[in-house]
């Protein structure tokens, strides 16, 4: 699993704990990770994910829908799962500052094996940890 | 001067500049059915 994930885009480390199934990767800095293909390919490699977590950066925009996304590159943008620190980062949206956040942008769902990997992840925020 | 001045700029931009783009820092995974 190491070396299949090692081998996906934009990832720098991999470091796997055996002991209590944590997998933490570091991206590189060319911003090109994937979270949700890194998702799809630990499944490939024949292990289920209970959750996935993640530290960005980014800004804080408006979809057409009016729906509050996290963009942190130019192509790529998660959509805010609703709660009460996401409803706290609505009035930053469109502006140019930049939020550090921690969140979770999956977590296996009560009783089923497989994610549905081809419904859009949702962020959910648990930590603000900057805005600068 | 000038173009020591630029230098000095460049290479300070170099260094900063991957903190404070926007991107994805860290991910980290719970997984099961690990052997």
């Amino acid at each position: 699993m190491k070396q299949h994930l090692g081998r996906q885009s934009g990832v720098q480390n991999v470091e796997v704990s055996l002991l209590d199934g944590k997998v933490e990767v570091t991206p590189k800095e060319d911003g090109r990770i994937d979270p949700a293909q890194l998702l799809k390919a630990t499944y490939d490699s024949g292990v289920s994910v209970a959750e996935l977590d993640l530290i960005a950066r980014g800004k804080i925009v408006k979809d057409s829908s009016g729906g509050l996304q996290m963009q942190v590159a130019p192509n790529q943008s998660f959509a805010l799962a609703p709660s009460e620190s996401s409803k706290a980062l609505e009035p930053l949206a469109g502006s140019e500052t930049k939020v550090t956040v921690r969140g979770q942008l999956y977590k296996k769902p009560a009783g089923r094996k497989k994610p549905d990997t081809s419904a859009p992840l949702k962020l959910l925020i648990l930590e603000v940890e900057k805005k600068e | 001067m000038r173009r020591a001045n630029f230098v000095v700029l460049l290479l300070l931009g170099l260094v900063f500049m991957p903190a404070l783009r926007a991107q994805v820092t860290h991910i980290e995974m719970r997984v099961e059915g690990m052997t």
